[in-house]
């Protein structure tokens, strides 16, 4: 653009002379219609048609002789203004049928998608016709506009064709004959011409180069944000399934009893021992019992419920239907969310999908699960894959696998068996050097897959029913046996590492249930019935013991430099992350807990066996 | 005087060619074909109550590719009869029959494709991506009236292009579009065609193609935004001269600096021209250049130094504006819809948009990793964006070898 502008102008400035009339070299189109007013083209055309000797000499005179007005002037314009007015009331047509199609069509559309919605909760013969007569309709009309238009258009084609042709004889008809004005100034006209298109070039210039550089600085998506660490809370114990979130202006003072410190308290329909999981202002829920399964929406700043999905029972006609523990549940498994739908599974085996209005994405059921307790592993999710560990009966059943399903459609991406009985861990995803891993634990192997569902490493290292869930902190991946060991392993392995990459191993007592916690340098371990274990991440020494003397089901959370440990009854011990045990703080909520909380933005969101709580500051 | 009966012979020429064309027996369709389309991918409903039986659906034969030829066969002969008819028919009427007829064939039968000006875009497309096989009819319809300007001049926008024949038909109330205001107007068709050459070199859009203004009007359907387009430009069009010819077409620009070096071209007056200025206001499209008066002296020599000024100029106008096109690289690079994708995909990833898009859920359902996306983004967005630039330089090179022949042969730009 710069080399055709300056060569712009320095045509303009370069003077050239001219003696003859001519056409522009660059700029003539071609059309000859300068040719007819040339009295020397009228010369060689008299010439040519005497030599010729056709005798069309006098019609041929109509073109040097134009009469001002011709008596086919009054049929052209009236033809002409008959066939616009026609092509008007054509667009008119076409506008409101347009109209039609845009506006009104989708409405219909959407009541009829509606009742689709409806019929699937309740199915109604009365319904079912409706919704036959409406898509008849609908369809009926969409093709007929569509003719309409199409018949239409040739209409216009026509019309406009006769306004054109119309008009142009009316034009020729009341040609009138060139009259060359009076001789103006030529050379002041040419400079004045000269210096005018200099002008209106640089201001192109000026203009072109301002509308480059506007759209230049126009905000463009940027590449290095990182997905917000705040403000979510989208599986179970948070961000990467540790437990540890980075929030600040944590409540550490609240009273169930008198309500203080309670922001707002809902009730839960459906029980369910699955975590709160919350993004943005949405908190998750799910509950099910054997006759439901559902999924709860809250809205976090007032806890009102917003929508609640139902997944269906899609188990094959003539399965056993699947009992869980009681102290499992149907719905032990928490959900997880990738901020544009919330996923959720139950003991059923049936899973569910929604986005964030509430409406059914898709659903599936993964085959009854054969576990002893009740299945209760969580879900977990790698960019678009939704992680299921689906360990179920003894190991040498060979039931049991890792599944990796389309987290937009549902279907599966891959499956790999796993050679482990039935667990209740939920798996992990970390990154080594660059890569992702899927961390999964299991009797006797902590199992590491990649994102195709590879297997990287295996450690022999764990036994008997694995419940506590595995984390990543320091470098090293921890693991826990129940009862009797927490295994430190080194995660850049590949193959059978059990010889190779345990670091170390304290078989100083373990957790049943309860997965630790750790900030890089300490890690937390909370037994069923109250112990809380300090150890050291570089070599597993114990550092000090605490019995907090409650029982604790949910697994505990560092927030900052402060460990939140939720007991059965409700209880939230704060303990500061140290080297020496330092109690902080004890909050009652007066109601039983099984579920570990979330914490986002300075808030706790706790749920209790029959309510979900939101406890924060006021301000 | 317009006759009816030319618009009528053009009419009955254009009705004959179409029919001989069709005439020619499609290709049947291979029994294997035939089994392929008779798979159906979302299979109908059984109509198990009312005993409905669904008719059976037609499958339209695809076009033969003879065709192709005869497209290419009819530009040959369209060109060569403008040409004929401009320089040495010299005649008005048989220039205005030929183009209703090429707007007929080439607008309405053909529905505006394959077209010249669109053509362009498929030409850089194969020089810069090797996987790109640009079709024969597709080069034919660039070259060929390349090569007539070349010897005969603007015959094809004369009465061969749809485009400008449509626009040449609806003038009616010409007004004279001041030198000045013209001049500078002109540059935005450079401007298209630069962004038209970028854009098809790095593969992002066909913008000629995509926003043709006719084309809605050739097929009787399409974009309402385009119809609108389309409709403002022919309503201007009553009153001012073919607009898209002279302000926006890329092809034209290619056009203008060909028709400088015609062997052969238009001239007003058969014979020597006796200055009776009676042909002063004929041109619709202020293409008729008067006699000049003696320039007075002094402003030779503050032209000399203004020359002398942009030729030193000329160098950083250049890079000037280099540097500004290659800092909008960004957002030009969103043309491209690899890079669109990434960016919805990101906007989905960070939760700055909860909905998915058609291209975003089919990327998800590919189950390929989000890296695999933004690895191709940094490819696209800024080695094929700058080096584009570089090849539009390389573009301006050769117009501006054009152009400086134009100059040295006595024309203004």
């Amino acid at each position: 653009m710069g080399l055709v502008i300056a060569l712009k102008l320095i045509g303009h400035s370069v003077r050239r002379t001219r003696i003859d009339y001519e056409a522009d070299r660059a700029g003539c189109l071609a059309c000859g219609r300068c040719f007819e007013y040339c009295p020397r083209e009228h010369v060689r055309l008299n010439k040519d048609k005497q030599a010729v000797g056709d005798g069309a000499l006098g019609r041929n005179n109509d073109s040097v002789e134009v009469k001002t007005t011709n008596q086919w002037y009054q049929t052209a314009f009236w033809s002409a203004v008959v066939s616009a007015v026609f092509s008007l009331i054509v667009v008119g047509f076409l506008m409101v049928n347009y109209l039609q199609i845009k506006v009104f069509d989708p409405v219909r559309a959407e009541r009829l998608e509606l009742l689709k919605l409806k019929i699937i909760d309740h199915p109604d013969d009365v319904l079912f016709v409706q919704i036959r007569k409406l898509d008849l309709q609908i369809r009926q009309d969409r093709i007929r506009r569509q003719n309409f238009s199409y018949r239409a258009s040739f209409l216009l084609l026509g019309g406009l064709a006769v306004f054109v042709i119309s008009a142009k004889l009316a034009v020729t008809f009341k040609k009138k004959p060139p009259r060359p004005q009076p001789y103006p100034d030529r050379q002041k006209e040419q400079i004045r011409q000269a210096i005018q298109a200099r002008s209106t070039i640089t201001v192109g210039l000026a203009v072109l180069g301002a509308a480059v550089l506007f759209f230049a600085t126009r905000p463009v998506v940027d590449f290095s944000e990182e997905p917000p660490q705040k403000g979510v809370w989208p599986r179970f114990r948070g961000l990467g399934g540790l437990g540890i979130s980075a929030s600040t202006n944590v409540p550490d003072n609240w009273n169930g009893s008198t309500n203080e410190g309670i922001l707002w308290k809902s009730k839960v329909p459906l029980p369910g021992h699955n975590s709160p999981i919350v993004w943005g202002d949405r908190v998750f829920l799910s509950g099910a019992d054997a006759n439901e399964r559902q999924v709860y929406c809250f809205d976090a700043l007032s806890g009102k419920l917003l929508w609640r999905g139902n997944v269906p029972n899609l188990a094959p006609a003539g399965a056993e239907p699947v009992e869980p523990g009681e102290s499992t549940g149907f719905a032990a498994p928490t959900m997880v969310t990738d901020g544009r739908r919330v996923y959720a599974i139950f003991a059923t085996g049936d899973v569910g999908c929604f986005d964030f209005s509430g409406k059914t994405v898709w659903a599936r059921n993964l085959g009854s699960p054969d576990s002893a307790y009740g299945y209760a592993s969580s879900l977990a999710m790698y960019r678009d894959l939704l992680l299921v560990q689906y360990d179920q009966g003894a190991a040498e059943d060979e039931k049991s696998k890792l599944i990796a399903l389309n987290a937009f459609l549902g279907h599966t991406v891959w499956e790999t068996r796993r050679p482990i009985p039935n667990s209740w861990t939920s798996p992990i995803v970390i990154e080594v050097s660059s890569r992702h891993q899927i961390i999964t634990c299991g009797d006797p192997w902590v199992i590491a897959y990649d994102p195709n569902g590879a297997e990287l490493w295996r450690a022999d290292c764990l036994g008997a029913d694995v419940a506590p869930s595995p984390i990543y902190a320091g470098g090293l991946v921890f693991a826990i046996e129940p009862y009797t060991k927490l295994v430190a392993i080194k995660p850049d392995g590949r193959g059978d590492v059990t010889k190779t990459h345990i670091v170390w191993s304290n078989e100083e007592g373990a957790p049943d249930i309860c997965s630790p916690v750790s900030n890089g340098e300490l890690i937390f371990l909370l037994t069923t019935d109250g112990l809380l274990i300090c150890l050291q991440v570089t070599d597993g020494t114990k550092l000090w013991e605490e019995d907090l003397k409650e029982d604790f089901f949910a697994s505990p959370s560092l927030i900052g430099d402060r460990l939140y440990l939720l007991s059965q009854k409700g209880v939230m011990f704060i303990i500061e992350a140290a080297t020496e045990y330092k109690e902080l703080a004890r909050c009652e909520l007066r109601e039983d807990c099984h579920a570990s909380p979330a914490f986002v933005d300075g808030r706790i969101y706790i749920r209790g066996t029959k309510n979900l709580y939101c406890i924060g500051n006021l301000d | 005087m317009i006759r009816f009966g030319y618009i009528i012979i053009s009419i009955a020429f254009f009705l004959i060619v179409c029919g001989i064309t069709s005439s020619v027996p499609a290709a049947p369709m291979s029994r294997q074909l035939q089994a392929q389309a008779g798979v159906e991918r979302f299979p109908p409903p059984d109509f198990v109550e009312s005993g409905y039986e669904l008719p059976s659906p037609t499958t339209p034969h695809p076009r033969q590719n003879i065709y192709e030829y005869v497209d290419a066969v009819v530009l040959l002969a369209a060109l060569g009869l403008a040409s004929y008819l401009v320089l040495k028919k010299r005649s008005r009427r048989a220039i205005l029959t030929l183009s209703v007829f090429s707007l007929f064939y080439f607008g309405f039968w053909r529905k505006g494709c394959v077209c010249s000006i669109g053509a362009i875009q498929n030409i850089v497309l194969s020089i810069f991506d090797r996987d790109y096989a640009v079709p024969f009819v597709v080069v034919v319809f660039f070259l060929l009236p390349l090569v007539f300007t070349l010897f005969f001049g603007r015959t094809f926008c004369a009465a061969v292009c749809p485009l400008g024949a449509v626009q040449d038909l609806v003038l009616l109330r010409p007004v004279a579009v001041p030198s000045w205001l013209e001049s500078g107007l002109r540059l935005f068709a450079y401007a298209y065609l630069g962004a038209a050459v970028l854009f098809a070199a790095t593969g992002s859009a066909f913008i000629i193609c995509r926003y043709d203004p006719f084309i809605s009007f050739f097929r009787l359907s399409g974009s309402l935004n385009i119809l609108v387009l389309g409709g403002c430009f022919l309503l201007v069009g009553v009153f001012i001269g073919r607009p898209y010819c002279r302000f926006f077409c890329p092809y034209g620009v290619i056009l203008r600096q060909l028709s400088r070096l015609s062997k052969w071209r238009v001239s007003i007056t058969p014979d020597d021209c006796i200055k009776c200025r009676l042909c002063e206001d004929s041109c619709p499209f202020g293409a008729i250049k008067v006699p000049t008066a003696e320039w007075p002296a002094r402003d030779y020599d503050k032209s000399k130094k203004r020359l002398a000024l942009l030729l030193l100029l000329l160098p950083i106008l250049i890079l000037a504006c280099a540097w500004a096109v290659s800092t909008a690289s960004d957002l030009m690079s969103r043309t491209h819809p690899t890079v669109r994708l990434a960016d919805r995909i990101h906007l989905e990833e960070t939760g700055k948009e909860e909905e998915t898009t058609d291209a975003s859920a089919a990327f998800w359902a590919t189950g390929k990793e989000m890296s695999e996306s933004f690895m191709q983004r940094p490819r696209i967005s800024r080695p094929q964006l700058k080096p584009a630039a570089g090849s539009s330089e390389d573009f301006w090179d050769w117009s501006l070898l054009l152009s400086l022949l134009a100059i040295l042969s006595g024309e203004q730009g």
